[in-house]
Order: structure tokens, then C-alpha cells, then sequence
């Protein structure tokens, strides 16, 4: 365990390290503003987040994929990877740890979020429970991107393809399930299935402070479904 | 300490390592040499875990490395080639993370960090970024981390690459003042290192153990290239015919310059010609100049040795290779 948490520790300070980072927080905190500003910061409207956090999720798509693109590739590339999978840890314990340190990220880049909820607290009087189910989905929408994003990392040594099969992965997850369950020819058995796994969908109930728990069973089986789908792949790298 | 039993690893298609088996006792320093691309760092690198062998297996302290992997990862340091580190880390950051993954304590840790940095010459830069840092003091930082957790065997893959004389020689010393402490398997194509500091010598070529001793036993084979180097004032054919009617000889090369035939003998195995050249010549009056032997070095075993595995490789022979005076090496 502090074997991952090391892990986990490095892989946060180097994404602090990264230009990328600051980049992609600087975009971000100012689009997130944005959002709150033109969406429902105005007298008369109800003091929540909802609707802040709901776009904040669709943006993350193609957000999250920026961060998560470098934490296997960049080892791969730089072959510190070597050093990585000959100290005694897992390959599992190297994945997990990769994830955390994403995750932790992920945190900060969110935590403009809280400003707001300050912000509203101070011109208002909102109501905390669906502030904090929303804030609970976005973290396991987080979550889910970044296991995605690990386990895309561990195929390859490009960021680019890296970023780029994550996104096409997270955007799928939205967009194209959206796409496809409003496509006539598409048999309505196969729109229930696809309507489950919309991330978007998943994520309304608790942005409407609903703790549902085929939501919240949905986002940690994936999670760890592509945690474990990033180990395989991290372990069949030793195999070529 | 460390056991490898009939390697095999292929890429693909390609063959790197072909059927290489060893055993290195505790507390030996083994040199493994080999030109580039002989298949060293992917043996390596299947002692180390990295890389599964396609066949055959290895152990190290009695762990198999597939098997028992973390165990075995435990007892080894390793410096891999190229010494890929964080450049964004400091010196003392990166060795306290690589003691942390280790599992070491805090105190452990303190301890030792400072012991492997006074011992690899790092005090100076030890708050320095990696990333700044020479290629030397970057190899430095590569040999502290695998030091760290005092283990009791060290791999290192071409610990020299890169470096200049001066710290190719501090390297060679550092590895000495582990003697006796350490099992150390040590991977290079740079001779003299392996010559000064190896109990053992492996030579690997085209994916194959080829050789294997001590330096001086290998020297031994290779005394066998050695050869005599005579000048006598004398017609070409009236030296040339003196030297070859002496039984132990097996080639003679002349070359006349200024009057004087500057002759190349080779003998005969092991034989010493020069008493029966001196004779032979000047029986026959023919003033000799100079007479010198010749002991060919382990470099030019090395390169003989490797060079017909190449040639071997390419005509998809599957002879073993030659020695000089066709003697098979005593693997």
C-alpha cells in the first residue's frame, strides 16, 4: 500500500512539473467560471451547481484524457519503466498508484468548483445535499475517465495516441451513446443497453442529488474494469 | 546466486538469445561482454524481471524470476542501460522515492542515501535536478539508486557507457570496493574494465555464451594468436626458407624495407620459436636486427571470437566458433 501511495505521490508531482498541467488548469478554472456565470449565476435563479457540474462533465471528455495521456506513456517512452517494473512492486500496485496521483490531480483541477459553492454561499442560501452528490458523481466520473486513461496509457508510448484513443473512449461514452440510442434502426433492447452506460445519464441522478446505487455500481465496476484491463496490459508489455 | 537455465528469447522473429545458461556463486564479479546487440541487455534484463525468456528459466538468490518475481525483484539492484531516471526529480528525491519503493524505513533510508551518495562522488549535486545533470553524475545517481538497498546482487548494464576515462575509472574503483559485499553481473563491451576488476568473464555473441573463465584463463586460449616478429638482413627467400623448415612453425609473412626482410612468424599451439629462428638464421649467417614476441591481447580474442559468431550467423552456420589454431574454447 505505501508502496502505491509513493507511486501515486510522484505521479503528482510530476504532472505539477508538466506545463501541460498548468495549461489545462488555467482553461479550465476559467471555462468552469464561465459556466457558473452564464449559466446560473443570476438573481431569481435556484443557488445550485447542477447545471455547472453537468457541463463540467461533458467537458471533462476531452479534459481528463490531457491528464491521463502521460502516466504510463511517458514512462514507456523515457524507458524509466525498466527501473519501475523491476523494483518489488506489482504491476497492479504500479497502475493503482498511476491512478491515484491522476486522481488527486483531478481534485485540484476541480476544487475552483468549491470557490463557487462559497461564492453561492455567500449571495445565497443553497442547498448542500445535491452540492455534495454532485461533487461525489464528479469524482467517480473522474475516477472512471482516469482508469480509462491508465489503461490507454500502458498500450503506448505516444501522448498523442494516448490522448487521442482516450478521447475517442470518454467521448464515446457520451456522445456516441447518445448518437446511437436516438438512431432509428437501432433495436430498442440495444438503446436500454446503451442508455445505461451513458455517462451523462449516469451522471444526472446525482447531479439531482439522487445517490443511486446502479449509478454509483456502474462507475466503480468500470473503474475497476479498466484499472484491471491496465494491468493486463501493463503485464502482456512484458510479454512481447 | 544467480542461475540461468537455457535462455531462449525471441523477438518476433528475431533470436536474441539462443540457449544461455550460467551460474554465478555468491560474491563473484562476473563480466559479461559482447559487442552490441549480442543479446547482454536482454539476458539482463531476464534476470532482472523485465522480460519474460520465450524458454528456460532463471533464479536469483533461489527465486525464480518469473515465478517468485517480487522476492527475486527484492534482492537485486539494478542499473539498467541508458540509466533512464526522472530528470524533473532532485537527486535526493528520486534515491529517497527509489527507497520507498523498496520498502525501506525513514531511518533506513536517511542512512543509506547518505552512504550511497558520499560513496558515489554525488554530494556535490545532490539537490540538483536529474535532468540537469551530466551523463556522468546521471550514471552515478543510476549506480546509488541500485546501491541503495544494499542488495546482495547488483546487475548493471553498461555502468561506463558514455563516461570519460576519469570516470570510467571510478566506476571500475567503485565496483572493486564492492567486491566481496555484493554478487555483481556487470554487462559491457569495453575490455580493460572487465580485465581489472572480473573474477569472471562470460563473452556472449549472436545470442550465445561463446566463452566463459577467468581473464587470465581466457588469456591462455588466446596465446595461442601470439606470434614472433623477426627482421634479418637477408634476401626473402633465404629467410623465408630458414624459418619454415623449423617444425613448429605455421606461417611465416615476409616484407623487405630497406634491405632487412621484416618476418611474421606465427607458430605452431603454444610453441616459443624464437630459440629455433635464432638458430635457423644465423646458422645460416644472416644477421638479425630484432626479435620480438608478440602475446595477443584479450582484445584480440574478443574480437576473433565474436567476429566469427557474426560470420557464422550471416552463412547460417552452425559450427562453434573458432579459436586461433582452430582450438574450441574450453567453455
Amino acid at each position: 500500500m505505501s508502496q502505491t501511495l509513493t507511486i501515486a505521490k510522484r505521479e503528482l508531482s510530476a504532472l505539477f512539473f508538466s506545463p501541460i498541467a498548468y495549461l489545462v488548469l488555467g482553461i479550465f478554472t476559467f471555462i468552469v467560471s464561465m459556466l457558473l456565470l452564464l449559466t446560473q449565476f443570476s438573481p431569481g435563479f435556484p443557488a445550485e451547481i447542477r447545471e455547472e457540474l453537468t457541463w463540467i462533465v461533458r467537458l471533462l471528455m476531452f479534459v481528463a484524457p490531457a491528464i491521463s495521456m502521460r502516466l504510463l506513456s511517458e514512462e514507456l517512452k523515457e524507458g524509466t519503466i525498466e527501473l519501475l517494473m523491476t523494483a518489488p512492486i506489482s504491476d497492479a500496485q504500479v497502475v493503482v498508484g498511476k491512478w491515484l496521483g491522476a486522481i488527486c490531480f483531478f481534485g485540484v483541477l476541480m476544487s475552483p468548483i468549491l470557490v463557487h459553492v462559497v461564492v453561492l454561499e455567500i449571495k445565497a442560501n443553497p442547498d448542500y445535499g445535491p452540492i455534495f452528490t454532485g461533487l461525489l458523481g464528479l469524482l467517480l466520473v473522474g475516477g472512471l475517465y482516469m482508469a480509462i486513461g491508465t489503461c490507454i496509457s500502458a498500450m503506448t508510448d505516444s501522448q498523442l495516441i494516448s490522448y487521442l484513443i482516450t478521447a475517442l473512449i470518454t467521448g464515446g461514452l457520451t456522445i456516441g451513446m447518445y448518437i446511437l440510442s436516438v438512431v432509428q434502426w437501432v433495436p430498442n433492447s440495444i438503446k436500454n443497453v446503451l442508455y445505461y452506460i451513458n455517462v451523462d445519464q449516469q451522471f444526472d441522478g446525482f447531479s439531482k442529488g439522487l445517490i443511486d446505487v446502479r449509478n454509483l455500481l456502474f462507475f466503480v465496476s468500470g473503474i475497476i474494469f479498466f484499472l484491471f484491463l491496465g494491468v493486463k496490459m501493463l503485464e502482456s508489455r512484458r510479454w512481447r | 546466486m544467480i542461475k540461468a537455465n537455457h535462455l531462449v528469447k525471441w523477438y518476433g522473429p528475431t533470436l536474441a538469445v539462443e540457449d544461455v545458461s550460467f551460474e554465478i556463486p555468491a560474491g563473484q564479479i562476473v563480466g559479461f561482454l559482447g559487442p552490441n546487440g549480442a543479446g547482454k541487455s536482454t539476458t539482463l534484463r531476464i534476470l532482472t524481471g523485465y522480460l519474460p525468456p520465450t524458454s528456460g528459466s532463471a533464479s536469483i538468490d533461489g527465486h525464480d524470476v518469473m515465478r517468485q518475481s517480487e522476492q527475486a525483484r527484492a534482492t537485486i539492484g539494478y542499473l539498467p542501460e541508458g540509466t533512464p531516471l526522472y530528470g524533473e526529480m532532485r537527486v535526493t528525491e528520486y534515491l529517497d522515492y527509489r527507497g520507498r519503493l523498496f520498502g525501506m524505513d525513514r531511518t533506513k533510508r536517511k542512512q543509506r542515501m547518505e552512504i550511497v551518495i558520499d560513496r558515489c562522488g554525488l554530494a556535490q549535486v545532490r539537490s540538483r535536478m536529474i535532468g540537469q545533470l551530466s551523463r556522468g553524475n546521471r550514471q552515478r545517481v543510476g549506480l546509488a539508486q541500485a546501491l541503495l538497498g544494499e542488495p546482495p546482487v547488483l546487475i548493471l548494464d553498461e555502468p561506463t557507457a558514455g563516461l570519460d576515462p576519469n570516470q570510467i575509472g571510478q566506476v571500475r574503483q567503485l565496483i572493486g570496493e564492492l567486491r566481496g559485499k555484493h554478487t555483481i553481473l556487470v554487462s559491457t563491451h569495453i575490455l580493460p574494465e572487465v580485465e581489472k576488476t572480473a573474477d569472471r568473464v562470460m563473452i556472449i555473441a549472436g545470442g550465445q555464451l561463446v566463452a566463459e573463465g577467468t581473464p587470465d584463463e581466457l588469456r591462455q586460449q588466446v596465446r595461442s594468436g601470439s606470434r614472433v616478429l623477426v627482421e634479418a638482413k637477408a634476401s626473402r627467400d633465404v629467410v623465408h626458407e630458414a624459418i619454415k623448415q623449423i617444425n613448429t612453425v605455421r606461417k611465416v609473412e615476409i616484407q623487405l624495407k630497406n634491405g632487412w626482410s621484416h618476418a611474421i612468424v606465427t607458430p605452431k599451439g603454444n610453441a616459443d620459436v624464437r630459440e629455433e629462428i635464432g638458430k635457423a638464421l644465423l646458422s645460416r649467417e644472416v644477421p638479425i636486427r630484432e626479435m620480438r614476441y608478440e602475446a595477443a591481447s584479450l582484445e584480440a580474442f574478443f574480437i576473433q571470437i565474436t567476429d566469427t559468431r557474426r560470420s557464422q550467423s550471416t552463412t547460417q552456420e552452425s559450427q562453434r566458433p573458432k579459436l586461433p589454431h582452430d582450438q574450441t574454447p574450453q567453455v
